[in-house]
């Protein structure tokens, strides 16, 4: 053969070459299937045994007096309302310091002052969990809880886990609510600073309207996480394995997520005979639910904005 | 706007001149508020490691040297956290093996070669749930599947820090597709024409330019994922972990630990927190926390440092 | 090279477990070196102590020591996942049927002696409290009562001064799953529960844990609270709590809890400390063997009183050393 005669399948790649593109997009492909498999085996682990729980139980001991598992009692509402409690305080923690540092970052700050102070959240984003629990128990609970209110239970209480999950989700309320805001456009700001607008005026009756759909998302992307977040409720909640209904925040509180480590904590794995250990995996299906559900819906209110703009 | 419409006559100057007269209180004493939040939030991270440098001063201090390389033992002037760091450190360590290749390779699918099609969607809406699924339920995953699942539990040998960081692969994983995905989409379009147009295959194109391109973010979140492994406790106590005494620590560089019962910092720090023993839930708990949060931040600032780099080169 | 950089490990971890998981049993325990002990966490402070020491001089022997309660403990114990089980109460007959269905022979070795220590916080008033007392707030019979006085009623019916406090009650103590939860009961109320035909148990609503330190630091932070504990964690607790003197009967002598008052019986609530070794692990692994060798003599002296047990009187150490010799 001539050099000068090509031919038409050395163009297309030899077959060796082919083969492996072939073998390279299954592999992806497997790895992003993994995804699902996560999904089916959450489901799965959390589904089989909470529906045998649900059929075994008998329902009235799930609106009792307390969350006594290992005695079958499995009063829901004392869980819902510490975790209510909790979520609460920790949203009125998060969502005005969040949301202002938003604000400050997105509007006010220099680019040098964003620089500096940009990373400094990311660094308190990064904080675990435990350790906000350790300063929420040795720190705020002495110091600032139990100096105001009397009666605040001393080794813990919902108050002081609230206040500790709240300073965890602020990273999180303030980066979302500052891609919400930066992503109004800047016309819009122009248009108003234009027409002769003060920077208030322009950033609450402008800006905050604007990237409303966006901030709600962070509200709720915070909510959902606080309602999950184990650590700081188990270590700075007070409550011990079990809990009385308690309606009082400044009292010990077993969040359902508390109640799920205290199931497992100290224990080499859960081993808990019959309902204790399925009511493990009933509380985790709500858990699931609630936060799945709140998380779908913040992104979609985040879809929202983007396509606005 | 009442300003745009105004209802006497003013002639321009005048209106200047009353701008300028009148200074904007309302809007300095919001623009200060905004600030004063910042800087709460600030004295907030300020405060808490002030509180656990403290706390954790007299073993700090005193020996240092000591509690890093002390087991578990009863009295708490004679423990250290040396077990935790080893688990710690293998759980990462899975973490990274598993987690990493998977999650770049489903972003790579995601990103390259997914077809815009129903299943495309549903597994990209699946990835974004599975985010913001809390770490607890991952917690009973593990259990169910790693600790004891049928097989399964015989390769992982039940609570052991396999189990433990295949448990903390599955919560990092969609964390790492997204990063992943967001470096791989922000890759100029042209680097793919390019390669395409001299004949180089898909995956050619995306091993030789795409993913050195997007490189820098996809480490970027790596860190960052390997940070979260590091800190997370509410998986690792439904997978059960030892607070009383391991007697062995087995060499850093015995992989065969990973099958073995272990300890890990962050659980470590729970059960120590929880005891009135004020050496143990004081000194010895801070002085841990201490040390975690030393690991944590500086891989935190680590890809921080790097995304900053990369971005002003970029759009510099 | 990014990827196969990565991969490269990934297939080499992937055959090293695979490798070990091969020859390695689920429990994780079945090697020689391995024991793995689980049970009470009032006992597990011994048994740390001893392994602590017993691995001194055998530095190939790896011991994990967990204390989820005696309850959880004999689960894993007769499911052949421990080598041996703390308990700090006998085992019981559904639980030895357990085992036997699983084939799991054990010997029972008594180790040491514990007060339980009734508390309350440091700034109640009252000294003494007598047994009808007790039962009239932690019974079946005392559910939902929030205030002591609220339990006078009862306590009067009972045989008790029927003069209780007026302050609210809250009570923290060990839960179900625990061996000191057990002792209570069947020291405590039993017999009058009996008497009173009741079932054999408390009120359940109360604050539980499996935690003692965190039962401790509920009752320290208020002082008219109501629990119980092991006596070694109440004296470690120091001033941060009450310990109250006891006394069986109302108007009986008042007994407070001491070393000396445990070991010789004059304290009503004293309760005996056990560790279950299974024997045909024993018999399978020298090392587990030499363990408990190692127990029977330092766990029941220097282990006991270093973590502030009542040791064994000579006859009562002496009878623990041959079941365990003839087992």
């Amino acid at each position: 053969m001539t050099a000068t005669n090509w031919d038409i399948t050395e163009l297309q790649g030899s077959p060796r070459r082919q083969q492996r593109e072939k073998r390279v997009q299954a592999v992806v492909f497997s790895a992003a299937l993994v995804s699902i498999l996560l999904s089916v085996m959450i489901v799965g682990s959390l589904g089989f045994e909470a529906i045998r729980y649900i059929t075994e139980v008998d329902l009235s001991r799930l609106w009792d007096r307390g969350w006594f598992p290992r005695n079958g009692v499995f009063d829901l509402k004392t869980l819902i309302v510490a975790t209510l409690w909790v979520t609460l305080i920790a949203m009125v923690v998060a969502v005005p310091l969040g949301l202002s540092a938003a604000i400050y970052l997105s509007e006010y700050a220099s680019v040098r002052a964003r620089k500096v102070l940009k990373p400094v959240l990311e660094v308190l984003a990064g904080i675990p969990s435990v350790v906000l629990g350790f300063f929420a128990l040795r720190f705020i609970n002495p110091n600032l809880v139990e100096s105001w209110l009397e009666n605040a239970n001393s080794s813990g209480n919902m108050i002081s886990a609230g206040i500790g999950v709240g300073i965890l989700t602020i990273p999180l309320v303030a980066s979302i609510s500052e891609d919400a805001l930066s992503s109004v456009p800047n016309a819009l700001r122009e248009a108003s600073a234009g027409i002769g607008a003060r920077k208030l005026t322009t950033t609450t009756s402008i800006v905050l309207p604007a990237a409303i759909s966006g901030l709600v998302a962070a509200f709720i992307v915070a909510t959902s996480r606080a309602i999950g977040e184990t650590m700081v409720v188990f270590i700075a909640g007070g409550a011990a394995d079990t809990a009385l209904f308690a309606s009082n925040p400044a009292d010990q509180g077993l969040t359902m997520t508390a109640a799920m480590a205290s199931l497992a904590a100290g224990s080499d794995e859960v081993v808990g005979s019959g309902l204790a250990y399925g009511s493990l995996f009933f509380v985790g299906s709500i858990l699931f639910l609630v936060t799945m559900g709140l998380n779908v819906l913040a992104d979609r209110l985040v879809r929202k904005y983007r396509l606005e703009y | 706007m009442a300003v745009a419409t105004p209802t006497t006559v003013r002639d321009t100057a005048s209106i200047a001149e009353s701008l300028r007269r009148k200074r904007d209180v309302k809007g300095v004493a919001f623009q200060a508020m905004m600030f004063l939040s910042l800087v709460i939030t600030l004295g907030v991270l300020v405060v808490l490691l002030f509180t656990v440098i403290s706390d954790g001063w007299p073993v700090l201090s005193q020996r240092l040297g000591g509690f890093l390389t002390s087991t578990l033992r009863p009295d708490a002037v004679d423990a250290g956290v040396v077990q935790g760091l080893k688990g710690t450190f293998y759980l990462c360590a899975i973490v990274a093996i598993v987690a990493f290749p998977l999650g770049i390779a489903a972003a790579i699918y995601m990103e390259e070669y997914a077809p815009q099609n129903w299943l495309t969607s549903f597994i990209q809406l699946n990835i974004r749930n599975l985010a913001g699924v809390p770490s607890v339920v991952y917690g009973i995953l593990g259990l169910t599947i790693f600790v004891k699942g049928w097989g399964i539990s015989s390769i992982t040998g039940g609570s052991s820090p396999l189990a433990g960081g295949l448990t903390l692969s599955a919560l990092v994983l969609p964390v790492v597709i997204i990063t992943a995905q967001e470096a791989i989409r922000a890759t100029p379009q042209a680097l793919r024409e390019a390669g395409f147009g001299v004949g180089a295959t898909k995956w050619e194109v995306i091993k030789d330019h795409i993913l050195p391109y997007a490189a820098p973010g996809i480490l970027t979140g790596t860190l960052l994922s390997i940070a979260r492994a590091a800190g997370e406790a509410a998986p690792l106590l439904l997978i059960g972990t030892i607070s009383g005494i391991i007697t062995r620590s087995a060499p850093w560089y015995d992989v065969t630990q990973v099958q073995d019962r272990f300890t890990a910092m962050p659980t470590l720090i729970t059960s120590w927190a929880v005891q009135p023993d004020t050496g143990f839930s004081v000194e010895n708990a801070a002085a841990a926390i201490v040390i975690l949060i030393f690991f944590v931040i500086l891989l935190n600032s680590a890809a921080i440092m790097l995304r900053n780099r990369f971005e002003s080169k970029r759009s510099g | 090279m990014k990827l196969r950089f990565l991969l490269t490990p990934m297939l080499a971890f992937a055959l090293i477990a695979a490798a070990c998981g091969g020859s390695d049993d689920a429990g994780g325990s079945g090697e020689d070196g391995e024991i793995f002990v689980s049970g009470s966490s009032t006992v597990e402070p011994i048994s740390v102590r001893v392994a602590d020491e017993f691995f001194k001089t055998n530095p190939d022997v790896n011991i994990a020591v967990n204390g989820p309660g005696t309850g959880d403990g004999f689960k894993l114990f007769c499911d052949g996942e421990t080598d041996i089980s703390d308990a700090s109460r006998a085992i019981k007959d559904e639980e030895a049927s357990d085992c036997e269905e699983n084939g799991i022979n054990w010997v029972e070795l008594k180790v040491g002696i514990d007060g339980i220590a009734i508390m309350s916080g440091p700034g109640n008033p009252i000294e003494c409290l007598s047994f009808p007392d007790m039962y009239s707030i932690t019974s079946p019979e005392a559910e939902g009562v929030q205030n002591w006085a609220d339990a006078n009623e009862l306590n009067a019916a009972v045989g008790g001064s029927g003069d209780l406090p007026d302050a609210p009650l809250t009570i923290t103590a060990p839960g179900q799953e625990s061996g000191t939860y057990a002792s209570f009961i069947e020291i405590v109320l039993e017999d009058l529960l009996e008497e009173r035909e009741q079932d054999i148990t408390t009120r359940f609503d109360y604050q539980s844990s499996a935690n003692d330190n965190i039962i401790i630091n509920n009752i320290s932070s208020d002082d008219t609270s109501f629990g119980w504990v092991g006596f070694a964690f109440a004296e470690e607790a120091g001033d941060s709590v009450k310990v109250f003197s006891i006394s069986e009967e109302e108007g009986g002598d008042c007994i407070a809890p001491t070393a000396e008052t445990i070991a010789d019986n004059s304290y009503p609530i004293a309760r005996d400390l056990f560790i279950y070794v299974n024997v045909d692990k024993a018999a399978e692994k020298p090392l587990l063997a030499e363990f408990v060798d190692f127990y029977m003599d330092y766990g029941l002296t220097t282990a006991v009183t270093d973590s502030k047990y009542v040791p064994l009187d000579d006859a009562a150490m002496a009878e623990t050393r041959a079941a365990w010799s003839g087992r």
